[in-house]
C-alpha cells in the first residue's frame, strides 16, 4: 500500500472510532478463531527491543505444542529502546495483521512504544479475518483499542521475554502460567487459582473483561483507544509506581467514569515502589481502592494472578466471563 | 467571557494553605514575612504546618476544610498554595464554587495545584495564576524576578516576558487565552471534568522528574486527545531532572516535545522560564497573550 492510501485508510478508520463518543461497537465479542495444530504464530516487537536470542526459549516452547513460528523483522532490530524506528515497528506489526497465514501474533515483550504506533495501524484485513493478539503491560494500548474499535478479544498474557531458558528447570507457577497461553489459543479454559483477599468485596458479576496496565489505561483517556468499562469487568495491575501514583491513577479511573456502572473489579499484582523517607503515603493499596468504589456494590477481588509477576495468568480481554466471589472461595471462569 | 478576579492592594489579606502535600511551618517563614513586606496581611490555614504525620498536610476532609474555608472568606483576596505534591484531584470534585464565583479571587500555585488551576479555568471561566510558591521564598534574594513576577502579577501590572531564543523554536504569532501547567496533571486531567479545551488557546507545559518516555508518552496523550489540533501556540517550559531508563530513550525531553509538534504549524517556544527549578515566572491561565516568537526575540505579553 503506498501511502497515500495507507493515509486514506487512517482517515476512514479515525472517523469510524471517533474520539470521546464514550461507546464502543455493540453486538457479541468477536472471537478469532482458536488455534490448531500446524497453524503459525508471528512474533513482532511494537514496543520495546528485544535480542533474537532472547526469543528462542518460547520459540521452542510454542514449537513443542505443535505451531509454526514466524519471526518478524522487528525482533533484534534497535532504536535507542525500541525493537526499531516506528516506521519499522508499524511495518512489522501491519504485515502480521495482514498476513493471511498467521493465527495469532505475539509481541515479544512490552517495554514502551505502542502508543506511537497504534494510529498507522490499518485493522481492516484484520477486521476481516481476526486473530489473537497475545501481549500485555504497553500492549495494553492494543487490547483496549481492539475492544473498544473493533470489538475483536485478545490475550493478555506473558511475552516472549517471561518463557523460561531452561523449561526442565523451571518452577510449577512458571510452566502453568505459560501453559495458560497455549490452553487459551485452543480455546481450553484456563483455571485460575484464586486466594480469597479479606478486602475483597463479595458478589457474582457477568460480563465482558477489559483492563491491563493501569498506567498505560490513564494514557489512553481522552483518545480513540480509551477504555470503555460500562457493564464490564474491569481488571487492572501496574509494577514500579508509588501509593501516591497509584491513587492518582485510580481517582483517574473514577473521575473518568471508568468505575462506575461496572459489573465487577479484578485487582491483579501491583509492585509498589516503597515511599520515600518523610513521604509515608498512609494508605495500601486495597485501602486506595476501596477508597475510590464508596457507593458501588459490585464484587472486587484482589490478588488475582494477573500482573508484571510469576503467577500471570492468561485472559482473554474482550470475552464473557463470571467472577464469584465469596468469603472462603472465589471463581472465575469463562462463559462459552 | 472571562471572569479576572481583583488585583490586590496595600493591606489585603493572602491566605495560605496547604491543599495537597505536607509542609513544615519553619519551610513557610519566608514567604510569609516577604508577603508582609509586600504590604499585605497573611492568613494561615490549619493545614499549613499541620500536626499530621503522612505524606499529606491533613485528610481529604481537612484540606478541603481549609481551602473552602479560604476561598470563602470575605477578607481573603487571594489564596496562595504554599506547595504542591499530591492531593487536589482527591478533593477537587468536593469544593464548593458558589460563594467563589460571585466573589471571585487569586487561586495562585503550581505542579499538582495545576488539577485546581484548570479546574477552575474550564468550568467557572475565572482566571487563576500559575506561580511561585511558599517554597521559592526561601531563595536568598527575595528581589529575584520570578518572586518579583508573582508580586507584579498580584499587583495587576501587566507582564511582558522577553525570553532566549532556542533552537528548536518555531516562529510565529499566537494570541489567545493562556493554559497550561504541569504535563503530567494536564494529561491525569484528560477525560476528566477538569480537562481543558484548547482550541485557540496558549498552552505552556513543564514538568520535574519524569522518564523521557513518559513525556513522550503524555505528548502522545496530548496529540491522540486532540489537545494539539487547534492550538494557538505551545509554550515549553522547564522539564527539569529528567530521567532515563537503562536503556536510554535517544532523544531529550526539548527534542521528544518538538517531534510530537511537528506535523502542526502553530509557533513554539522553548526554553521558557516556567520550571520546578528557579526559573518560574508568574502566567495568568485564563487571561489573553500574545505570543511572538521571532528568530532573534521571543515575546510573551499580556
Amino acid at each position: 500500500m503506498n501511502r497515500k492510501n495507507f493515509l486514506s485508510s487512517i482517515v476512514g478508520l479515525s472517523a469510524f472510532t471517533s474520539v470521546k463518543t464514550n461507546e464502543e461497537v455493540p453486538g457479541i465479542p468477536i472471537i478469532p478463531r482458536y488455534l490448531k495444530t500446524g497453524d503459525t504464530i508471528g512474533i513482532t516487537s511494537p514496543a520495546g527491543h528485544i535480542k533474537v536470542e532472547d526469543i528462542e526459549p518460547s520459540v521452542e516452547q510454542m514449537k513443542s505444542w505443535g505451531f509454526r513460528i514466524k519471526i518478524g523483522n522487528t525482533i533484534g532490530k534497535r532504536n535507542f529502546a525500541f525493537g526499531g524506528t516506528d516506521d519499522e515497528r508499524v511495518k512489522d506489526m501491519q504485515m502480521m495483521l495482514d498476513d493471511p497465514s498467521l493465527s495469532a501474533i505475539m509481541c515479544a515483550r512490552g517495554g514502551y512504544g505502542v502508543i506511537r504506533i497504534i494510529d498507522r495501524l490499518d485493522f481492516r484485513k484484520f477486521q476481516m479475518k481476526p486473530k489473537w493478539i497475545i501481549g500485555f503491560s504497553d500492549v495494553t494500548v492494543l487490547h483496549s483499542h481492539l475492544n473498544k474499535n473493533l470489538g475483536i478479544a485478545s490475550i493478555h498474557s506473558k511475552m516472549c521475554n517471561s518463557f523460561p531458558d531452561d523449561w526442565s528447570i523451571a518452577d510449577e507457577m512458571q510452566k502453568q502460567t505459560i501453559y495458560s497461553i497455549r490452553d487459551l489459543l485452543a480455546g481450553v479454559p484456563v483455571k485460575y487459582p484464586l486466594i480469597p483477599s479479606p478486602y475483597n468485596k463479595t458478589g457474582v458479576a457477568e460480563g465482558v473483561l477489559v483492563g491491563g496496565n493501569l498506567k498505560t489505561i490513564e494514557s489512553l483517556s481522552g483518545t480513540a483507544s480509551d477504555l470503555y468499562t460500562k457493564g464490564k469487568i474491569l481488571f487492572v495491575e501496574d509494577t514500579g509506581e508509588y501509593l501516591y501514583s497509584i491513587d492518582r491513577m485510580f481517582w483517574n479511573l473514577r473521575r473518568t467514569g471508568k468505575l462506575i456502572g461496572l459489573k465487577g473489579l479484578i485487582v491483579g499484582g501491583f509492585k509498589v515502589k516503597p515511599d520515600d523517607p518523610g513521604e509515608e503515603f498512609g494508605m495500601n493499596l486495597q485501602t486506595i481502592v476501596l477508597d475510590k468504589l464508596k457507593n458501588y456494590k459490585y464484587p472486587v477481588c484482589f490478588d488475582f494472578p494477573v500482573g508484571h509477576q510469576k503467577n500471570n495468568f492468561a485472559l482473554k480481554c474482550g470475552a464473557r466471563y463470571r467472577m464469584k466471589i465469596a468469603p472462603q472461595s472465589c471463581t472465575f471462569e469463562e462463559i462459552i | 467571557m472571562i471572569t479576572t478576579p481583583q488585583y490586590l492592594k496595600p493591606g489585603d489579606t493572602i491566605g495560605l494553605v496547604c491543599p495537597a502535600g505536607y509542609m513544615a511551618i519553619d519551610k513557610v517563614q519566608a514567604c510569609i514575612s516577604t508577603l508582609q513586606q509586600w504590604g499585605y496581611q497573611v492568613k494561615t490555614g490549619n493545614t499549613v504546618g499541620s500536626a499530621s504525620e503522612n505524606y499529606f498536610s491533613g485528610t481529604d476532609d481537612e484540606r478541603l476544610a481549609d481551602l473552602q474555608q479560604m476561598m470563602d472568606d470575605d477578607d481573603v483576596r487571594a489564596v496562595l498554595c504554599a506547595r504542591g505534591g499530591y492531593g487536589l484531584t482527591r478533593i477537587v470534585d468536593r469544593i464548593e464554587f458558589k460563594k467563589f464565583r460571585e466573589q471571585p479571587k487569586w487561586i495562585i500555585g503550581f505542579s499538582d495545584v495545576t488539577v485546581l488551576l484548570s479546574h477552575i479555568y474550564s468550568n467557572y471561566d475565572i482566571s487563576t495564576l500559575h506561580a511561585p510558591m511558599a517554597g521559592a521564598f526561601n531563595d536568598p534574594d527575595k528581589e529575584n524576578k520570578f518572586l518579583l513576577s508573582l508580586r507584579k502579577a498580584i499587583e495587576g501590572r501587566r507582564t511582558s516576558y522577553h525570553v532566549d531564543p532556542h533552537l528548536f523554536n518555531r516562529k510565529g504569532e499566537a494570541v489567545g487565552e493562556l493554559i497550561g501547567g504541569n504535563l503530567a496533571l494536564l494529561a491525569h486531567c484528560i477525560g476528566t471534568d477538569s480537562d481543558v479545551k484548547t482550541k485557540g488557546k496558549i498552552l505552556f507545559i513543564e514538568d520535574v522528574g519524569e522518564f523521557l518516555y513518559n513525556i513522550d508518552r503524555m505528548m502522545y496523550q496530548l496529540k491522540r486527545a486532540d489537545k494539539f489540533k487547534k492550538l494557538a501556540g505551545l509554550i515549553v517550559g522547564g522539564f527539569t531532572d529528567s530521567k532515563d531508563t537503562d536503556r536510554p530513550f535517544g532523544q531529550s525531553a526539548e527534542e521528544i516535545i518538538r517531534d510530537a509538534v511537528s506535523e502542526y504549524d502553530f509557533p513554539v517556544c522553548f526554553g521558557f522560564p516556567v520550571s520546578h527549578g528557579r526559573e518560574n515566572l508568574a502566567l495568568k491561565i485564563g487571561v489573553g497573550y500574545k505570543l511572538k516568537v521571532g528568530k532573534n526575540k521571543v515575546v510573551l505579553s499580556e
